[in-house]
C-alpha cells in the first residue's frame, strides 16, 4: 500500500476510534433530500439544541439514508458505553421531544424503534437485520449509509475507503481491467454492457487527453438510487472514478449531476474538495506521479442529457442533444477526445471489486447478472423506499416484502420496471425476476432501478399519456421521428381520453412504433415502449376507450367511468356484485 | 420587474470562465444564482467571454428547463409531474393550484407573487403528491390542502 495513503487511513481510523470511545451518546440524523422533505432539518436542529443546553450529553451529527425513505427522518442513537445502538424512524419534529426525553433518561424509545443496529436485541426492540425490510438485502454499495458522515472523508477512509484505489495503484492497468471483467460488472444505467470492456476501449484509445464521465443525471422519474448514493457516500463514486482513471489512463473526469439534486451536488463538491486536500486528486496523486482532475458539473434540467452523447454535448457544447454514433465516445467524446461514460452505480462498484476481489464481489448472485443492484419503488405502495439486493428476486418480492404491498384496496394492475422508456407490464408478470433478459425479450428493459407499481385505479391510456407527454417534452428535437412522433402519439391519446377515439388509432400507434425506432438515440427509439408493451397486454382497455367510450378506472374525464371507478367509490357494494 | 444588471457588473461576474472548457452551463448557473434569472444582456456578455455567439448561449438557455429569462415570482411553486404523484392524484393538485392562482403552468400572477411551473421528480415519492414552494417539499397533498398552502402564503404577508 502506498505509504501516504496508509497514513491517511491510519489517522482516519485513529480519529474514528477516538470518537467511538468518547463516552458520550452518539446521535446521527439521516440528512438527505427524502428526510429533509419530512422535516429532518428541524429534527436535527432540535437535537443540537438539546445537546447544547445540556439536556442530553450527546454528540449530534448527520449520516446518509438507510433506505427507509417513507419513515424519515431516521435517527440512530448509540449508548455512551458504545455497546447498544438503535435505529429510529419517523422522528419528525413533533416527535423529537419524546426521543430527547428517552435519551436523557438513558432508555430506549420502542414506539419509534426500527431495530437494534449494535449489540443485542432487547425484549421490546428486535435486531434491525430481522426487520422485514432488511431481510434479503445485501448492503455493499449502501454499507456506509446510515453509519458515516457523508461530508467527512475521514469517516470514509476509516471504513475501508480508498483501499481499493490503494490496491489499484500497485497494479498494471490491464490487471485492473481484468479484475473488473472477471467480476462480471455490467453497466448499471440499464444497458448492462461490461464495464471492464468500456474501460479497455478507453485504455486502447490513441489520442489524449482522455476523459471519464460519471452519469449522475438520474432523470427517470420514480428512480432515486443514484441520489441516495451521491448524498450518502460520495467518496465511493470518486474512488471508483480514480480506479477507472488508473485503468484507462484518463486525465480528467466529470461528474454530471442533475439540477433537481442540489444536495447531491453540494455533497459531491465538498467530497471532491476534501479529496484534493488529501492529495487523492490533482497533480502527483499521493506522490505517485499520476494526475487526475475531477470536476463536479451541474445539469440544468434535460432528460436526454442522461443519454451519454447528450451528456457529453451538454458539458462541452451547448444544447444537450445526443450525437450521431459512430464515432463512439471512446473514440471521440468530450472535445472529440476519447471518453468513457459510466453510471454512478457502475463506478461505485469498482472500489468494492478492487478491495475484496472479483470472486467475492460476484459470489453474491446466482444469476447471470453479478453483484447487487439498488432499487427504489413508488406509486400505489405502502412504503416508498430504497433497497440493495442481488439480482434475481421476483418483482413480487419487491412489492410485497420491501414496498409493504399496495396502499389501497384495489388489486394490482401492473408496474413500470424502470423509467418512462422502459414500458409497462401487467400484474400477471409480477413473478418475473429482476434480471435483464426477461425485459429484453419483451422489447423493453429493466432500466436503472426505479420501479413504479399501480393498482386498478390507474388508467392505461392516461399512464401512456403521461409517459409519452414526458418523452415529447424531453425530446431534443433532432429527429422528426421522435419529436413529431411523440407529438402525434400524445395527440391521439388526448383525443381518446376526450372521447374521440377512432378505429384507426391502434393501427396508427403501430405505425408510430415502427417509425420511432428509426430515431437517432434511445430516447426516440424507446419513446413508444409504454404504448407498445401495453397494446399487447391491455389492448381490451384501449378498445373500451375507443369503441365503448368507457374508462374503467374513471380517470379519463371525457368517458363514462367503468367498473373500477365504481368499486373505488363504493367498495362494499361493488364487492357484492 | 427587477432592474437588469449593468454590463460591467456582468462582465466581472463571469470573468473566471474560459472558452473551450465546458463553461457555458457553469456561467449561466452563476448568473441565475446571482440574480434569480438570466437577464438578456448576460447572454451577450457570456458569449463574448466564451468567444462564441449569443445565439449559441441563447440556444442553451432555452434548451434547458431550469433557466429563466424573467425574474422569479416571490413564491415559485413547482408542481411535481412524476409518476408516483400522478398515480396519487397529482392532476387534481395541478387543477386546484391553477384555479386557486388563476394561472397556468409557466405563468406568474400579475403581482409576481406566485409562479407555477412543472417540477421533475426528485425521488421524494414517499410524499406524493407534492409541490415544492421555493424548493421546499410540501407533500401528501389533497386539492384542498394545496389550496390552503397557497392561501396561507398569500395571507402571510
Amino acid at each position: 500500500m502506498n505509504a501516504r495513503l496508509q497514513k491517511l487511513i491510519d489517522n482516519a481510523k485513529a480519529a474514528w476510534n477516538a470518537e467511538q470511545a468518547s463516552g458520550r451518546v452518539r446521535i446521527r440524523v439521516t440528512l438527505d433530500t427524502s428526510s429533509i422533505a419530512r422535516g429532518a432539518e428541524e429534527t436535527l436542529a432540535r437535537l443540537h439544541e438539546a445537546a447544547d443546553s445540556r439536556k442530553i450529553d450527546a454528540d449530534v451529527g448527520i449520516t446518509g439514508s438507510w433506505g427507509f425513505c417513507w419513515m424519515e427522518p431516521c435517527v440512530t442513537v448509540r449508548s455512551a458505553a458504545g455497546t447498544h445502538a438503535v435505529l429510529y424512524g419517523n422522528v419528525t419534529p413533533d416527535r423529537v421531544d419524546e426521543l430527547i426525553a428517552a435519551i436523557a433518561a438513558g432508555r430506549d424509545l420502542p414506539e419509534l424503534a426500527l431495530g437494534v443496529i449494535e449489540g443485542n436485541a432487547t425484549p421490546e426492540i428486535p435486531l434491525l437485520e430481522d426487520h422485514p425490510f432488511m431481510k434479503g438485502q445485501v448492503r455493499r454499495l449502501m454499507a456506509n449509509l446510515g453509519r458515516i458522515d457523508p461530508e467527512n472523508i475521514d469517516h470514509y477512509l476509516a471504513h475501508g475507503g480508498y483501499e481499493g484505489f490503494g490496491k489499484a495503484l500497485e497494479m498494471e492497468p490491464e490487471a485492473i481491467i481484468k479484475e473488473v471483467l472477471d467480476s462480471g460488472l455490467g453497466g448499471r444505467g440499464g444497458g448492462g454492457f461490461p464495464t471492464g470492456r468500456k474501460w479497455d476501449f478507453l485504455r486502447n484509445a490513441t489520442a489524449s487527453p482522455r476523459y471519464l464521465v460519471c452519469n449522475a443525471d438520474e432523470g427517470d422519474p420514480g428512480a432515486w438510487v443514484n441520489r441516495i448514493l451521491l448524498e450518502g457516500d460520495p467518496h465511493l463514486v470518486i474512488e471508483g472514478m480514480l480506479i477507472a482513471a488508473l485503468a484507462s489512463h484518463a486525465d480528467e473526469g466529470y461528474i454530471y449531476i442533475r439540477y433537481e439534486y442540489p444536495l447531491a451536488f453540494d455533497r459531491m463538491q465538498k467530497a471532491v474538495a476534501q479529496a484534493y486536500e488529501r492529495g487523492l486528486l490533482g497533480k502527483d496523486i499521493l506522490g505517485t506521479g499520476k494526475n487526475f482532475d475531477l470536476i463536479v458539473f451541474l445539469g440544468a434540467g434535460s432528460y436526454v442529457c442522461g443519454e451519454e452523447t447528450g451528456l457529453i454535448n451538454s458539458i462541452d457544447s451547448y444544447r444537450g442533444m445526443p450525437r450521431i454514433k459512430p464515432p463512439f465516445p471512446a473514440q471521440a467524446g468530450l472535445w472529440n477526445k476519447p471518453t468513457n461514460v459510466n453510471n454512478v452505480e457502475s463506478y461505485a462498484n469498482a472500489p468494492l471489486i478492487l478491495r475484496h476481489g472479483a470472486r467475492w464481489w460476484s459470489s453474491v448472485s446466482d444469476v447471470k447478472e453479478k453483484g447487487t443492484k439498488m432499487f427504489t419503488f413508488s406509486g400505489h405502495v405502502k412504503q416508498a423506499g430504497c433497497i440493495e439486493i442481488p439480482f434475481g428476486p421476483k418483482v413480487r418480492t419487491l412489492l410485497e416484502q420491501y414496498a409493504g404491498g399496495l396502499s389501497g384496496d384495489l388489486p394490482l394492475k401492473g408496474f413500470q420496471p424502470g423509467g418512462p422508456l422502459s414500458g409497462v407490464l401487467p400484474a400477471s408478470d409480477i413473478d418475473l425476476p429482476l434480471t435483464l433478459d426477461p425485459y429484453r425479450e419483451r422489447g423493453m428493459f429493466l432500466g436503472s432501478g426505479g420501479v413504479v407499481f399501480f393498482d386498478q385505479s390507474a388508467c392505461i391510456v392516461d399512464l401512456c399519456l403521461f409517459f409519452l407527454g414526458f418523452c415529447e417534452d424531453e425530446s431534443c428535437g433532432r429527429c422528426t421521428t421522435c419529436h413529431g412522433g411523440t407529438q402525434r402519439a400524445v395527440e391521439i391519446l388526448r383525443r381518446i381520453q376526450a372521447g374521440g377515439g377512432r378505429d384507426a388509432d391502434l393501427e396508427n400507434f403501430e405505425r408510430l412504433i415502427g417509425t420511432l425506432v428509426w430515431s437517432n438515440c434511445l430516447h426516440g427509439q424507446f419513446a413508444m415502449t409504454s404504448i407498445k408493451t401495453s397494446l399487447k397486454t391491455f389492448r381490451d382497455e384501449y378498445e373500451e376507450h375507443i369503441v365503448d367510450k368507457v374508462c374503467r378506472a374513471g380517470v379519463c374525464k371525457g368517458l363514462m367511468p367503468g367498473r373500477w371507478a365504481r368499486r373505488a367509490a363504493a367498495p362494499v357494494a361493488a364487492a357484492a356484485d | 420587474m427587477a432592474a437588469e444588471p449593468g454590463l460591467q457588473e456582468l462582465r466581472e461576474l463571469v470573468a473566471e470562465f474560459q472558452p473551450g472548457r465546458g463553461h457555458v452551463l457553469p456561467a449561466l448557473h452563476k448568473v441565475q444564482r446571482t440574480y434569480g434569472w438570466v437577464p438578456r444582456p448576460a447572454i451577450e456578455v457570456i458569449a463574448r467571454q466564451l468567444n462564441t455567439t449569443p445565439a449559441l448561449i441563447y440556444g442553451a438557455v432555452t434548451f434547458y428547463s431550469d433557466f429563466r429569462l424573467h425574474p422569479p415570482a416571490k413564491y415559485e411553486v413547482a408542481w411535481c409531474c412524476g409518476p408516483a404523484c400522478r398515480l396519487r392524484g397529482g392532476e387534481a393538485i395541478r387543477e386546484a393550484l391553477q384555479e386557486e392562482l388563476g394561472i397556468g403552468l409557466d405563468e406568474q400572477t400579475p403581482d409576481h407573487r406566485f409562479g407555477l411551473h412543472v417540477g421533475q421528480c426528485n425521488g421524494t415519492c414517499h410524499e406524493a403528491p407534492q409541490i415544492w414552494v421555493n424548493g421546499r417539499v410540501r407533500g401528501n397533498l389533497t386539492p384542498e390542502s394545496a389550496r390552503e398552502i397557497i392561501r396561507s402564503l398569500r395571507d402571510g404577508e
